[in-house]
């Protein structure tokens, strides 16, 4: 009853906070941030898929032309996989404009990349909204699709049941991990109750540890020399189904992000592959997202933790699918996102991190031709905002004591097993070490959201520049026309061109009649290359970044003259001369 | 026109139940379906069917089920047919193999081997394709219903074949040409073979297949209907971007339901294919280079043996000989059932063109080049077959005006399907060589069970657990799969009874063939005791001991 009290209470006054912070006039704007949103968001707390989902309508409801909520399909126990279209819906076609892909929390425990993806969404509309003229011209040209949470079920499952930071990677289809015939029989054990999954300990005259005398949260190992007082024994649990083994067979076991279409290996060569590429439902509904969305230029995925900016090859084996071309695209981009982001480091994952077959990134860009990043979240380096080296073990502990309050730590307590007797439970919280404290998490947000527009800004940007008309004679008529594209992304990566992945960009010239059409490869020393079918129709493998192409028509009658471009992945443009 | 509807449809009927009794031809798919129907109506304790899926032409994918109770509890093995559209005889084979089955449970060995195990088939894994075989214009196609842009310029099935003689089979049209490749064959000049330039031969004639080039992008008949080819699709070696092959792995309806089906089906040991590769007439050979790298390319040595003794039991039992070598093609299924899936995976495409002496009669002579249209011409020769090659005649050919094009060559599908009137024989011999291969099934079995006295009340069971089968009860590249299960060996003791050593309750990995394994408890109390032990693969056993 006293805590339903205190609850209302903290309640109201939280209300009145807000309804107080909404009066303009008590306000001033702090720099870069939208200083009135009309959605209120707190980003230093984490949100399950019900509050998630309530963010997502509020944003559509309080910007419907900026805006636009769906669901991709569904998870595994139902949910919908929520997009939102994010683009000013008054100038052009969303899903013809070059657009940036967005997802968070692919790995289960991951959550953080969910807030990271939604203050993207929120900072955009509410920053347009407040009339900042680089984000309105960035949605005019360009659309965002932002899913929070690509594994929603799982999400809510570490949220609301017992888990350590690491568990749930998975989805929760059901898996029989020791191969027993029995799926899900011996997971993780919340033996005292409160919502963590944290260590065991057990006093042992021949334990191999002993507490530290600097900090006695802290287990460390004794030397060769030295004699322990304790022995590890794993996580909360208990031997469920009697097999000898303890926590074995808990929810689901697959790894999402080793179910994707390109480079994929089966399980007993990349631990965590289920059936077959797209085999998980949530992947396959994002794969037929982006199937129907060929505008998609440029992605982002967010998982934790490390400070890292990922791209692919995930595998050495894929070495020569990522080309010298596109590399160097890569290398401009992350290269400019380590400045943005400190503590992290713009890295290639087969050789900087481990090897990963069917990963999301490699897809993207293998099976797509998308410039994709996956960025690991959070990093040691913004506890005391140096290089955490060798004390990263020490300053989890430090940190925790002298910037959250000792909020992060389950105090030892002891518990009665029924295998092991007498041990203690204690350890740190499943919300700490992989997520960001409160404090952090709204800057940290900025800054990954201020590296996607930068993403975003360089997808093609293309236009029709110079449109030149020459009488040659006998009633002909040679109009040249210069298509630039002023952006560092070309519209087909090289990747792209290789394989034929999306169609070409098609540079089209209407008024007067088409006798011949052609690419112009020299424009001073007429060097040319004719297209002889369907010459008013110039097809183009690819426009390059920050670069041009010129084409040519030989055309009857007529003077006035529309040149048009259209592609995929770098958008539509048009001008008359 | 209403009673001439009505009179068709009685007709149709009438047609659909001669062939139910005497197969004329090849099975479409309606004919294909009803064999399936009549199957269950006529073997109902034995025959269980369904549809696994539609493809996106709208034709069913079925599988029929044979065998007796808990059939996902038995070991099993698949047989897949159809996993090449062009290959109808693959689907023959596949149903063959269930009807032939099914007329022999009047014999008591079929009756027990359906009470032991459980067959899964798949009759038509290519139903869209197939039905080419049937079409008004007749060509081989390998591809389902799915729209694909098979030369990925933004236009779909913009250029396929066109019947340009007329004669409603799509075959070939070769044109007199410098720059042309091929020559007349000196065996025999029906058929057109490479020129060899390393031997100063010039080419004579350019060989493409029947049609226009309908796009007018230099290349002929390169994006005709029929998309996504099965063989073609699975997720081993898997060619992205290749025509045929899809986007991604596994990305067809059909691909998806059998390999969902198929992942969940934890008791099958082996699968058998009906179709292109062979590793029946000669097994695969163990590389190590195959395994010695992250991605496993090959079989390992274990595997491989089992596949030899297979294949030793397939020559003896078929009788076949002189097989083709095959290469498999990326995305192909029964490659994948080994490295993916982890089963035992043995494959043939049943009938390949015999080879024959050359007949002095016919003034026939040894032939002098390598060229599967002059075998499979002479072949034909000797079987009295003299209506599937049309003569080579001269048409106009739009887009090479002024030039000699000639049509003619091999009807479609002929080189890998033999007249209907052979296929009955091949479905029994290969019948016969699945149940073969039922009897060498890995098979649990509890040997040798000791009990001794070890002190008051203190009894030590030794005990083992052998599989009496030829083949393994899993597969080496299985070994750390998930899909495939450990043999649980499981003690059952009440309340009076403990165990000392040993465990209640243990997992046995992978048992090669006539393989064992000894295991031993110390017990304390006394009664009975049961140890139960057994996987999906293997059956299980129970024996009951007395402390």
């Amino acid at each position: 009853m006293r805590i339903k009290h205190t609850i209302l209470l903290a309640a109201m006054i939280l209300c009145a906070g807000i309804l107080k912070a909404q009066k303009p006039e008590n306000v001033i704007a702090a720099v870069g941030s939208p200083p009135n949103p009309k959605v209120a968001v707190s980003w230093n707390r984490y949100n399950d898929y019900t509050a998630i989902t309530d963010i997502c309508k509020r944003l559509a409801a309080a910007y419907p032309n900026l805006v636009k909520l769906e669901s991709m399909g569904k998870s595994f126990q139902g949910k919908d996989l929520w997009v939102m279209t994010i683009t000013d819906n008054k100038i052009g076609n969303p899903d013809k404009k070059p657009a940036m892909y967005i997802d968070g929390n692919i790995h289960s425990n991951e959550i953080q990349g969910s807030e990271f993806a939604l203050y993207t969404a929120w900072y955009l509309v509410e920053m347009h909204g407040a009339g900042n003229k680089s984000i309105q011209s960035l949605l005019a040209d360009k659309t965002f699709y932002i899913a929070p949470t690509i594994n929603p079920d799982a999400r809510d499952n570490f949220i609301h049941q017992a888990n350590t930071a690491n568990s749930p990677r998975t989805g929760l289809i059901p898996i029989d991990n020791d191969r027993d015939g029995f799926t899900n029989e011996d997971g993780f054990d919340d033996l005292d109750g409160d919502g963590h999954i944290v260590m065991m300990r057990r006093k042992s005259a021949t334990g191999k540890y002993k507490v530290d005398p600097t900090d006695p949260r802290r287990m460390i190992m004794v030397g060769n020399d030295e004699k322990g007082e304790y022995e590890l024994l794993g996580s909360e649990g208990i031997d469920n189904d009697g097999d000898g083994f303890v926590n074995e067979d808990g929810e689901g076991a697959y790894d999402p992000n080793r179910d994707w279409g390109w480079n994929w290996q089966p399980n007993y060569i990349q631990s965590g592959a289920y059936k077959y590429p797209f085999s998980i439902p949530e992947n396959r509904a994002i794969l037929d997202f982006v199937m129907k969305h060929p505008n998609i230029a440029a992605a982002q995925s967010y998982h934790n933790n490390g400070g890292m900016i990922l791209r692919g090859p995930g595998a050495l084996e894929d070495l020569d699918t990522y080309n010298a071309a596109d590399v160097r695209v890569y290398d401009a981009l992350g290269k400019k996102g380590e400045e943005m982001l400190p503590g992290y480091r713009y890295l290639v994952v087969y050789k900087d991190l481990y090897s990963v077959f069917g990963g999301e990134l490699d897809w993207f860009y293998g099976g797509r031709g998308i410039y994709t990043f996956s960025n690991e979240l959070w990093t040691g380096y913004s506890m005391y905002n140096k290089t955490d080296g060798e004390n990263s073990q020490n300053q989890t502990y430090t940190f925790d004591k002298d910037l959250l309050m000792n909020d992060a730590f389950v105090n030892w307590h002891p518990f009665k097993h029924p295998t092991y007797g007498d041990i203690e439970i204690g350890g740190f919280k499943k919300t700490y070490t992989r997520l960001h404290p409160g404090f952090l998490l709204e800057s940290d947000a900025h800054r990954n959201m201020a590296f996607s527009v930068y993403h975003a800004y360089n997808t093609p940007k293309l236009a029709v520049g110079e449109i030149e008309v020459k009488e040659i004679g006998n009633g002909l008529k040679q109009v040249t026309a210069v298509v630039t594209n002023e952006r560092m992304i070309p519209t087909h990566s090289s990747q792209d061109v290789k394989n034929n992945i999306e169609v070409p960009d098609v540079i089209t010239l209407t008024g007067g009649t088409v006798v011949a059409g052609m690419i112009v490869n020299n424009r001073d020393m007429g060097f040319t290359t004719e297209q002889k079918i369907d010459p008013a129709n110039i097809k183009i493998d690819n426009i390059a970044g920050n670069s041009f192409v010129t084409v040519r028509w030989i055309v009857k009658g007529g003077s006035k003259f529309t040149v048009a471009v259209s592609s995929k992945k770098g958008g539509e443009a048009s001008k008359t001369n | 026109m209403k009673k001439l509807y009505l009179f068709n449809l009685f007709f149709t009927l009438l047609l659909c139940n001669a062939f139910a009794q005497s197969q004329q031809d090849y099975s479409n798919n309606a004919n294909l379906a009803q064999r399936i129907k009549a199957l269950a109506q006529k073997y109902p304790q034995w025959v269980k069917t369904k549809s696994l899926t539609q493809t996106t032409g709208g034709k069913d994918i079925w599988m029929l089920t044979l065998g007796s109770g808990q059939t996902e509890n038995k070991p099993a093995i698949a047989v897949v047919g159809g996993v090449e559209g062009k290959h109808l005889l693959g689907v023959e084979m596949a149903i063959g193999f269930a009807e032939k089955l099914m007329a022999s449970t009047t014999t008591d060995s079929i009756k027990n081997l359906l009470t032991k195990q459980t067959f899964y088939v798949f009759p038509n894994m290519s139903p869209d394709a197939t039905e080419q075989y049937f079409a008004k214009i007749k060509s081989e196609r390998s591809g389902n219903a799915t729209k694909t842009d098979d030369d990925r310029d933004g236009k779909i099935n913009e250029d396929d074949f066109d019947d340009l003689d007329g004669n409603s089979k799509i075959t070939m049209m070769r044109i007199l040409d410098p720059t042309g490749k091929y020559k007349l064959n000196s065996d025999d000049p029906r058929s057109l073979i490479l020129a060899d330039a390393s031997k100063g031969e010039n080419g004579k004639y350019i060989l493409l297949s029947e049609g226009i080039d309908n796009d007018k992008d230099g290349n002929f008949n390169e994006d005709g209907e029929g998309g996504i080819a099965f063989n073609k699709n699975a997720s081993f070696n898997f060619k992205a971007f290749a025509p045929g092959a899809g986007d991604y792995a596994v990305s067809e309806k059909e691909n998806r339901a059998l390999f969902d089906f198929l992942f969940d089906a934890f008791n099958v040991y082996a699968v058998v294919t009906f179709g292109p590769t062979n590793n029946l007439s000669t097994p695969v050979t163990f590389s190590p280079a195959g395994i010695s790298k992250r991605i496993i390319t090959g079989w390992f040595e274990a595997d491989a043996k089992s596949n030899a003794l297979v294949s030793e039991r397939y020559n003896k039992i078929t009788k076949t000989k002189d097989a083709p070598k095959t290469q498999a093609e990326g995305g192909d299924f029964s490659q994948w059932a080994y490295l993916h899936y982890g089963r035992l995976s043995f494959s043939t495409p049943g009938w390949w063109v015999p080879k024959v002496s050359p007949d002095s009669a016919r003034k026939e002579k040894k032939f002098v080049n390598e060229d599967a249209n002059a075998s499979y011409l002479r072949w034909a020769a000797s079987q009295g077959i003299t209506n599937t090659f049309t003569p080579w005649k001269a048409i106009n050919h739009p887009d090479f005006p002024g030039k000699t094009v000639e049509v003619g060559g091999i009807d479609p599908f002929a080189l890998i399907n033999p007249p209907y009137k052979m296929v009955d024989n091949i479905v029994a011999k290969h019948t016969d060589f699945v149940v073969g291969l039922a009897a060498m099934a890995p098979q649990i079995n509890l040997i040798n069970l000791k009990s001794e006295k070890v002190g008051d009340g203190l009894t030590r069971v030794t005990l083992t657990v052998m599989n009496d089968g030829e083949l393994p009860t899993y597969t080496k590249i299985g070994d750390r799969s998930y899909f495939l299960k450990k043999i649980i060996v499981k003690l059952n003791t009440n309340n009076n009874q403990t165990v000392i050593s040993g465990r209640k309750t243990q997992s046995l990995e992978s048992i090669p063939a006539k393989g064992f394994n000894e295991l031993t408890w110390l017990i304390k109390g006394n009664g009975k005791i049961t140890i139960d032990a057994g996987s999906p693969t293997t059956g299980s056993k129970s024996i009951e001991v007395s402390l």
